[in-house]
C-alpha cells in the first residue's frame, strides 16, 4: 500500500504500520481490517509503475499511499485513474502533482502534504521579513526536487525584494563545495538559499566552517538542516539557519505528542520523523473518510475524501478543488544547536490557468 | 519471436520451434495475469537497445556503452513531437529510431578512429555528455522535472486512431515492435554487409585484405545500434509516460549488458532469452534491489568465464544435440 | 579567491591522482581497465568508517587496518577474477570488472544499509599555509600523495619487483619465456592498485563524511579522463594529469557553475581521446 525509498520509504512504512495496528486493535474500520502491502518503486517511475500494476492485478488494494518521489507519483496519476483505485500522497511535493489533479483533470488522486511551492514562500517570506535578508546565493540539488524548489522560489524573489548574486546546482555525489563557497564569500551574499539532502547539508555547512563562512551566511531552505547530525557536523553554522518543515516531534499539539509517545514506544524509543508522521496520518485520514461513505469502495470513498474535515494533528484537513490538502507548515530557525519553532504559516495554492 | 528467422540455414524443427514460441507469446494474454504481461513489457523495453547492443557487440566485436544514451534521445523525441505536434505513433517511432541515429553519425566518426578501452570509454562520455544537456536544456527537455504527461501511443494513419492504453494492448504492440526489430537485425546479418561485419569482428586486418572498407560497416553498425537503442526509448516512453534524466542511469545500461551478455551476444535467440529471463529473475529480487544488482554483477563476471556464449549455449546444444556454430562471442581469441 | 581556487583544485586532484594511479599501473601490466576501481575506495572508506564507528579505533589506527581489509579483498578478487583476465580480450575485462563492481557495490549496500554513515575521523582544524587556512587534513593529502608517488617511481625504476611488472606490461610471452611469473606479478600490482584507492579513502573520507556503497562510482570515471590525460600507465603523467582536472574543475565549478563540475572530467576525456589519444604524458601510444 505504499511506495518506498530507504530510508524514506521504512520510515513511512512505520508509520503506516503503526496507524493500521491501532486501527485494527480497535476493531478495524466498518468490521474491516486494514491490510497494509508494500511494494519498492526505488524512486523511479518505471520501477514504481511496475510494482503498482503488480499491486492493483495481484494483491487487489483498493487505495494507495505514494510515492515518496514527486516522478514516481507524477507517472502513478493515469495508472490510478484507469485502475479506479484512489491514491492519496502523503511525502511528494511537486506542485504539478495537484495541479494535475481534481479540476486539473486526474480525478483519483489525492495529496495529503504541503507542496514545495508553500514551502518556498513561507521561507522567503520569513528571510526577508524578520531576518532581513536580500541577497541570496543559490545552492541547490541538481534533480527535480532541487531545480523545482528554485523554479517556485523565483515567483516569490520580486514580492519579498530578493536579489540573487549566483546560482549553482550540485549532485547529490558531489562531495567538493569550497571553490562555490569562496565564489559566494566574496559575491557578498547574506544567506545560501539551499535545497538538498540530509547528506549535502552535511558536507556544505563542514565546508562552510573551512571557508570561514560560519556566523557570516545563514543557510535558508530544506535540507535536514534542524537534523541534529546536521547541527554536529558544524554547529556554528548552522545557527541561524531556517526551514520549513510539514511536521516535526517537537509540534505542540495533543494529537501529536499522543503519536509520538506511541511510535517510541512501539520501535524501541525510536524519534519519528515527517514522513513517518503523514504515513501514520494519512492512513487515520484514510480510516475517517471510509466511515464517513459507510462504505470501502473507492468510489464512495473518494466522494467522502474530497469534502471531509478531518481533525489533524496539524488543524483541521480539508481538500480544495485541485484534491490538494489545505496544510500548514511549520517553520524553524537553529539557535544555539536546537531548532526553534518561530510560527506556523498557511498560504493558498495558487493555480496556473489552464 | 525466433520463428520469425525463417531462412535457408534453420533446419525444420528450429523453423517449428520458433513458430511455436511465437504462437505461445502471441497466445499468452489469454492465460496471463496483468502483471505478467507488465514484467514482459519491461523486457521488450530493454530487448530493443539489446538487439542494438548485439549488432554492435555481437557482430561487429565493438563494446558501446552508449546505448541508453541513444535510448534517452530516441525516447525524448518521441514524446516531444507527440506531445508538440499530437502525431500518430508510428510517426513518434520513426522520429525516435532516425534522430538518435542521426545523432550518432557524427559521433562515431571520431569515436570509430579509437580502440578497444578508448572507444569504450569514449561510448560512457556520450552518454554523459547526453544526460548534461537532457539535464541543462531546460526549454526543451524541462531539465530534471523531465516530460509528464507523454501521450499514449494513438495508433493510426494521420489525425484519428485507436489509443493503445490497456496493459494487453501494450504488449501486442511490444510484441510487434520486437518482432520488427528481430526481423531486421536478421536481415542485416545475413546481408552481405552483416556477413562482412561478422568478418570484420573475427579478424578486422584480413577483412579489410579481402575488400572493403571497414570503417564504413562499422559506422554502420554503430548507426544502426543506436536506431535499435531509439525504438526501445520510443516504447518506454509511451508506456511508463513520463521520461526524466534518470534514464540516463548507469543501472539500466548494465541491465542491457546483462541481457546481451547474460543470453548469448552474437545469437539472434540468446538476447531474446536473456531479456525474459533477467528481468524475471529483476521481478522475484524486487524485495531487494541490491540482491538483484548483486546477482547482475556475478551474471556478468561469471559469464566470461564460465558461458561466454550466454544462456542460450546450453539450451540449443541440449535442444539439437550440437553446438550452434554461429554463436560465438567475442571473448574467444 | 584564485589562490584558493589553485589549492583546493590540487587537493582534490591529488586524491584522484592516488585513485587513478592504481588504476593505471593495473592496466600497465594486466592491459585491462578495472571498472570497479572506484569500489576499493569505497571499500576503504567503509573499512575505516566500520574501525572507527564499531571498533572504536582511533582514526590513525584505521589506516593500516584499511589497508589490511582491501589487501584481503583484493588478494580474493585478483585470485579469482584478475589474474584470470591475462589472457582474455579487452572487452571480456571490461565486462568481469564492471561485474565486481556491480558485485561490490551492491554486496556494501546490503551489508550497512541504503542509508548514508557519517565518517567521524581526521584532522578538520585549519593551519595557515601561504596565508591562507586550510584545513589539516587536506594538507595532509597532498603530503601522503607526494610520497607515494614518489615510492612509486622508485619501485617500478629500480627495484627487482619495477622490473618484473615493466617486462609483463610489454610482452607478456617473454615473460613466459623468461621465467617471470606473469600471474604472481599481475596479482601483486593489483592488490597494490587497489590499495592506493582505498589508502585515498580513508584519506578523503574526513572531508566527504558521507560514506555508501555507491560512492565509488564517480570517482571511476574521472580516473579513466586522468589515465588517459596522463598517458595510460605513466605514474609522473597520472599525477599531473590529476592535479590537471581537480584545479580545472575548480575553475569551472567557481566560474561556470556548479553544475558543469562533473562534466569536465568528460570533456578533458573526449577532447584528448579525439586529438591526443596517447595522452599528455606518453611517448608511444597505448590502447
Amino acid at each position: 500500500m505504499t511506495g518506498a525509498n530507504a530510508p524514506y520509504g521504512s520510515l513511512s512504512w512505520r508509520g503506516a504500520s503503526l496507524a493500521a495496528k491501532e486501527i485494527n486493535a480497535a476493531g478495524g474500520v466498518l468490521g474491516h481490517k486494514i491490510e497494509l502491502v508494500r511494494g519498492d518503486s526505488q524512486c523511479t517511475p518505471v520501477e514504481g509503475v511496475l510494482g503498482l500494476q503488480r499491486m492493483i492485478s495481484s494483491d487487489h488494494i483498493q487505495f494507495v499511499l505514494g510515492d515518496i518521489c514527486s516522478s514516481a507519483t507524477l507517472a502513478y496519476e493515469p495508472i490510478v485513474e484507469n485502475a479506479k483505485v484512489l491514491l492519496i500522497n502523503a511525502a511528494s511535493s511537486d506542485p504539478t502533482i495537484t495541479y494535475k489533479a481534481g479540476v486539473g483533470g486526474y480525478k483519483w488522486t489525492f495529496r495529503n502534504y504541503p507542496t514545495d511551492e508553500q514551502r518556498a514562500g513561507i521561507v522567503l517570506k520569513y528571510a526577508s521579513e524578520q531576518r532581513h535578508l536580500h541577497k541570496i546565493a543559490i545552492l541547490s540539488v541538481d534533480n527535480d526536487y532541487g531545480r523545482g524548489a528554485i523554479a517556485l522560489s523565483k515567483k516569490f524573489f520580486q514580492r519579498y525584494g530578493i536579489t540573487v548574486v549566483s546560482e549553482d546546482y550540485f549532485q547529490a555525489s558531489t562531495t567538493e563545495f569550497l571553490p562555490e563557497l569562496n565564489k559566494i564569500k566574496s559575491s557578498g551574499a547574506q544567506a545560501i538559499l539551499m535545497y538538498g539532502y540530509a547528506a549535502s547539508s552535511r558536507l556544505v555547512a563542514r565546508q562552510m566552517l573551512e571557508s570561514g563562512l560560519a556566523g557570516k551566511i545563514a543557510l535558508i531552505g530544506n535540507g535536514d538542516f534542524t537534523n541534529p547530525q546536521t547541527i554536529k557536523a558544524a554547529p556554528s553554522v548552522l545557527n541561524g539557519a531556517i526551514e520549513a518543515a510539514a511536521w516535526s516531534p517537537d509540534y505542540d499539539s495533543a494529537r501529536s505528542k499522543s503519536f509520538v509517545h506511541d511510535y517510541e514506544a512501539a520501535y524501541g524509543g525510536e524519534v519519528p520523523q515527517v514522513h513517518a508522521f503523514t504515513h501514520w496520518e494519512t492512513i487515520n485520514l484514510l480510516a475517517a473518510a471510509i466511515r464517513k461513505a459507510g462504505s470501502v469502495d473507492p468510489a464512495a470513498v473518494k466522494q467522502a475524501l474530497a469534502g471531509i474535515s478531518f481533525d489533524g494533528a496539524t488543524g483541521v484537513v480539508k481538500f480544495d478543488n485541485h484534491d490538494q490538502a489545505d496544510l500548514p507548515m511549520i517553520l524553524y530557525q537553529v539557535e544555539n544547536g536546537k531548532p526553534v519553532i518561530k510560527g506556523v504559516f498557511r498560504t493558498a495554492v495558487v493555480y496556473p490557468k489552464p | 519471436m525466433p520463428g520469425i528467422a525463417i531462412g535457408g540455414r534453420y533446419a525444420a524443427p528450429q523453423v517449428a520451434g520458433g513458430v511455436l514460441i511465437a504462437a505461445c507469446l502471441v497466445l499468452f494474454p489469454l492465460v496471463a495475469s496483468s502483471y505478467q504481461l507488465s514484467t514482459l513489457i519491461v523486457s521488450m523495453v530493454f530487448l530493443l537497445p539489446a538487439i542494438g547492443l548485439n549488432l554492435i557487440l555481437g557482430y561487429t566485436g565493438m563494446l558501446s556503452l552508449a546505448q541508453m544514451g541513444f535510448f534517452g534521445v530516441g525516447g525524448y523525441t518521441s514524446a516531444l513531437i507527440a506531445m508538440h505536434f499530437g502525431t500518430p505513433f508510428w510517426l513518434n517511432f520513426v522520429a525516435a529510431c532516425l534522430v538518435p541515429a542521426l545523432l550518432a553519425a557524427p559521433l562515431a566518426i571520431p569515436a570509430l578512429r579509437l580502440r578497444h578501452t578508448s572507444f569504450v570509454m569514449c561510448t560512457i562520455a556520450f552518454v554523459f555528455i547526453i544526460e548534461s544537456v537532457s539535464k541543462n536544456w531546460v526549454g526543451l527537455t524541462r531539465g530534471d522535472m523531465g516530460l509528464s504527461s507523454v501521450p499514449r501511443p494513438r495508433i493510426g494513419l494521420w489525425s484519428d486512431g485507436f489509443i493503445v492504453h490497456t496493459t494487453v494492448q501494450y504488449y501486442y504492440l511490444g510484441l510487434l515492435l520486437c518482432a520488427l526489430a528481430v526481423a531486421a537485425l536478421v536481415a542485416i546479418v545475413r546481408s552481405p554487409a552483416g556477413r562482412y561485419m561478422i568478418a570484420i569482428r573475427e579478424d578486422e586486418i584480413l577483412a579489410a585484405s579481402v575488400g572493403g572498407r571497414t570503417w564504413h560497416y562499422r559506422l554502420a553498425a554503430f548507426v544502426l545500434s543506436a536506431a535499435f537503442a531509439g525504438a526501445g526509448g520510443s516504447y518506454y516512453v509511451h508506456y511508463v509516460t513520463v521520461i526524466s534524466p534518470t534514464v540516463f542511469d548507469p543501472s539500466y545500461t548494465n541491465t542491457v549488458l546483462v541481457v546481451v551478455l547474460g543470453g548469448g551476444v552474437g545469437t539472434i535467440a540468446g538476447p531474446i532469452l536473456g531479456s525474459v529471463v533477467f528481468v524475471a529473475l529483476s521481478e522475484a529480487l524486487r524485495i531487494a534491489p541490491e540482491l538483484r544488482m548483486v546477482v547482475y554483477g556475478l551474471v556478468l563476471t561469471t559469464s566470461v568465464f564460465a558461458f561466454p556464449k550466454g544462456l542460450i549455449a546450453p539450451l540449443t546444444s541440449a535442444l539439437r544435440g550440437a553446438v550452434q556454430p554461429k554463436a560465438r562471442g567475442p571473448h574467444d581469441r | 579567491m584564485l589562490q584558493n581556487l589553485f589549492t583546493d583544485g590540487l587537493v582534490i586532484g591529488s586524491v584522484y591522482a592516488l585513485v587513478s594511479v592504481g588504476m593505471t599501473v593495473i592496466l600497465g601490466v594486466l592491459g585491462q581497465i578495472n571498472f570497479a576501481h572506484g569500489e576499493y575506495y569505497m571499500a576503504g572508506a567503509f573499512a575505516a568508517w566500520w574501525a572507527i564507528d564499531r571498533l572504536g579505533l582511533s582514526y590513525m589506527a584505521s589506516i593500516p587496518l584499511t589497508i589490511l581489509i582491501v589487501g584481503i579483498l583484493s588478494l580474493a578478487i585478483g585470485y579469482a577474477v584478475m589474474q584470470r583476465l591475462v589472457d582474455v580480450s579487452f572487452d571480456a575485462g571490461i565486462i568481469a570488472t564492471l561485474g565486481v563492481s556491480l558485485l561490490l557495490q551492491n554486496t556494501a549496500t546490503l551489508i550497512f544499509g541504503g542509508t548514508y554513515q557519517i565518517f567521524d575521523g581526521g584532522w578538520l582544524e585549519p593551519m595557515r599555509v601561504f596565508g591562507e587556512d586550510i584545513a589539516q587534513q587536506r594538507v595532509l593529502i597532498f603530503l601522503v600523495t607526494l610520497v607515494v608517488f614518489g615510492a612509486l617511481e622508485w619501485l617500478v625504476r629500480k627495484s627487482t619487483f619495477g622490473k618484473q611488472m615493466r617486462a609483463v606490461s610489454q610482452n607478456v610471452e617473454c615473460c613466459h619465456v623468461l621465467g617471470v611469473d606473469v600471474r604472481r606479478v599481475v596479482l601483486i600490482t593489483f592488490i597494490l592498485g587497489t590499495t592506493l584507492a582505498a589508502l585515498s579513502g580513508v584519506m578523503t573520507a574526513p572531508i566527504t563524511i558521507n560514506i555508501y556503497g555507491a560512492m565509488g562510482e564517480a570517482i571511476t570515471l574521472k580516473s579513466f579522463a586522468v589515465i588517459v590525460m596522463g598517458g595510460m600507465g605513466s605514474i609522473g603523467g597520472t599525477l599531473v594529469a590529476g592535479w590537471v582536472l581537480g584545479i580545472m574543475e575548480s575553475l569551472v565549478a567557481a566560474y561556470v557553475g556548479l553544475q558543469f563540475r562533473d562534466a569536465v572530467a568528460f570533456a578533458l576525456l573526449v577532447m584528448v581521446l579525439m586529438w591526443r589519444p596517447s595522452g599528455f604524458f606518453s611517448t608511444k601510444a597505448r590502447y
